[in-house]
């Protein structure tokens, strides 16, 4: 009885601390979030939480705002794109590397997986100029191209073990009756691991939804994206915290209903091939 | 892995359809070739040789020279990339430590059930998905002179107000706090999972030889987390050398060059100053960094052979 009562009282401790902190790191979250809301003088009076007042008007400007707009439209439009072709790209690969057997195996799974980790900033000044050259610079093409570049090793790391986990008697009694790899691939493998496929796809287009330096460097005005719209808006010493904060939550929107939803795979989301097994 | 010739699913290729099936992984694979060849080996070879141009960025094909391994040496000479170097290095051995070690205190606090336990640990990971330049705009917000939460919070408890951002001590603290924030939930959820896969037997075991928690840590839980552990702060590492976005947004590197990492510097060589070689010069060196980091977790994990274990082929 007695350990019994210290148990209770541990957990409840603990159940304590652990909401504590989770207030605590979640506070510049909630704050932003709520900001969105707050009239840009209560926000500046420096009482962080006042909840009086409360108004969509920050809202209202910022779905009027046409750079935001554009930022908007081209961000969703990059994302699927991008996340398309990777997905597309990215499966055959790793299916190519899940199933068959040949010399540079290795070396070529292992090379996608440092491709991954290369720092952004590294190649950004080359693709610079190349776009530069090709005309593609400040186009919806051109990001999305630049988006793939991470997207599609990244793809291809995820997607490994949802692939190896496939039992290969479907396709090879698909093979038996005469079907073509590509065919056995496209018709009878692609459905089998559609699960791992929605998977892949939802965090290679979080990770477009959320580049910014290839954004910031190889868009400029047409091509732009929101989180450069959203940098836009912040600029020198703008005090529209309101707008900042309304437009960053229409951006949190997608990351935050993906992010719940996918509790599941969010390790493998992250560290995609990082991590064993 | 011996055999050159291809084998698939274990038995060597049918000769009648051997020929189409030997060009099937190739088909396959070479898609994914053809755009890591555009937008990053072709970049990479570019930077290569951009790096040994003296090559400003805005003016003609006729203003560039080859200058050969003379960016390298200038950089050497250049304080600012001095500066950058050190500011890089002490923003990866402050916050990833303390990340790691807020990480697994959290992962050992929650490794039990109460009530709401799964919740918490659901929402306390929301940190990790925050856009990086929403991360390092909320920050700029909470360090507002005046108005700014965190200096509210401090005048409250009868601190002086601190211009976080204005003063370049405090805006390289700031930023590592920002990082520390948005990334400790990431070291949580590996050691968590971690912890979770340690077999319950092995901690019993030691609680029945009369180990405390201490020693239970010492002798059971730390030496079995040991991969885990380097694992994750292989990733960080990795994760960190690239920083920028939420620091550009946070601070733009300033005020001066306080807060300048090793990309933001690289940004402002090429884009800034306009020294497009230069740059070129400090990314090839920043890759080779992260090459040699990726490619010890890389041989660290072998991924590849354990998926193949698991399943059973």
């Amino acid at each position: 009885m007695k350990k019994r009562t210290r148990t209770i009282l541990t957990s409840t401790i603990i159940a304590i601390v652990a909401f504590l902190v989770l207030i605590i790191e979640l506070y510049p979250i909630g704050i932003t979030i709520v900001n969105g809301f707050r009239r840009d003088i209560i926000i500046l009076s420096g009482q962080p939480f006042k909840l009086s007042q409360l108004t969509t008007r920050s809202y209202e400007l910022v779905l009027k705002n046409p750079g935001f707009q554009l930022g908007m439209k081209n961000s969703i439009i990059i994302g699927l794109l991008s996340t398309g072709i990777s997905v597309l790209i990215g499966a055959m690969a790793s299916y190519g590397i899940a199933r068959f057997r040949f010399g540079w195996r290795n070396s070529l799974a292992y090379s996608f997986l440092v491709f991954r980790m290369l720092p952004q900033i590294s190649l950004v000044i080359a693709l610079y100029l190349m776009f530069t050259n090709l005309g593609i610079r400040d186009t919806v093409g051109g990001i999305t191209l630049a988006h793939t570049s991470f997207n599609v090793p990244y793809v291809i790391w995820l997607l490994l073990p949802f692939f190896t986990a496939v039992d290969k008697a479907y396709e090879e009694a698909a093979m038996v009756d005469g079907a073509s790899r590509m065919g056995v691939f496209f018709r009878i493998f692609l459905p089998i691991v559609a699960p791992g496929l929605v998977v892949a796809a939802v965090f290679a287009f979080l990770n477009s939804w959320n580049e910014f330096l290839y954004a910031l460097i190889l868009t400029g005005v047409k091509a732009k994206t929101a989180p450069i719209a959203i940098n836009g808006l912040i600029g020198g010493e703008t005090l529209t915290w309101g707008q900042v904060c309304a437009a960053g939550t229409l951006m949190l929107v997608p990351v935050f209903i993906f992010t719940l939803g996918m509790q599941k795979f969010l390790i493998r989301g992250i560290t995609a091939g990082g991590v064993k097994g | 892995m011996s055999s050159k010739k291809l084998v698939t699913d274990g038995r060597p290729a049918r000769n009648k359809e051997g020929k189409a099936r030997e060009h099937a992984p190739f088909l396959f694979l070479l898609p994914a070739l053809l755009v890591v060849f555009a937008v990053l080996i072709f970049p990479i070879i570019f930077s290569l040789i951009v790096s040994t141009f003296d090559w400003p960025l805005s003016e003609g094909a006729g203003a560039r020279r080859f200058v050969g391994l003379g960016n390298y040496i200038g950089l050497t000479k250049d304080p600012e990339f001095w500066n950058s170097l050190k500011l890089q290095l002490g923003f990866i051995f402050v916050a990833i430590p303390l990340e790691l070690l807020l990480g697994f205190a959290a992962a050992l606090l929650l490794n039990r059930e109460f009530f709401g336990a799964r919740l918490v640990r659901s929402l306390l990971l929301l940190p990790v998905f925050f856009l990086p330049i929403l991360s390092g705009m909320t920050w700029r917000f909470m360090l507002q002179p005046r108005y700014g939460p965190l200096n509210a919070l401090l005048l409250k408890l009868g601190a002086p107000e601190i211009t976080w951002l204005g003063n370049p001590v405090t805006a390289y603290i700031a930023i590592i706090i920002q990082d520390i924030w948005r990334m400790w939930p990431f070291m949580f959820m590996l050691l968590y999972a971690g912890l979770t896969a340690i077999p319950q037997e092995m901690i019993e075991a030691a609680e029945i030889d009369g180990a405390g928690f201490w020693k239970k840590l010492r002798s059971v839980i730390i030496p079995l987390l040991t991969p885990t552990i380097l694992t994750a702060i292989l990733l960080r590492i990795i994760d960190a050398l690239r920083v920028f976005s939420e620091v550009y947004v946070m601070t733009e590197g300033g005020p001066g060059t306080s807060t300048m990492l090793f990309s933001l510097y690289t940004h402002r060589q090429a884009f800034g100053y306009q020294k497009v070689g230069m740059a070129s010069s400090m990314a090839i060196f920043l890759l080779i960094l992260s090459i040699v980091f990726a490619l010890t977790l890389v041989r660290k994990n072998m991924s590849l052979d354990v998926l193949e274990e698991k399943a059973g082929g």
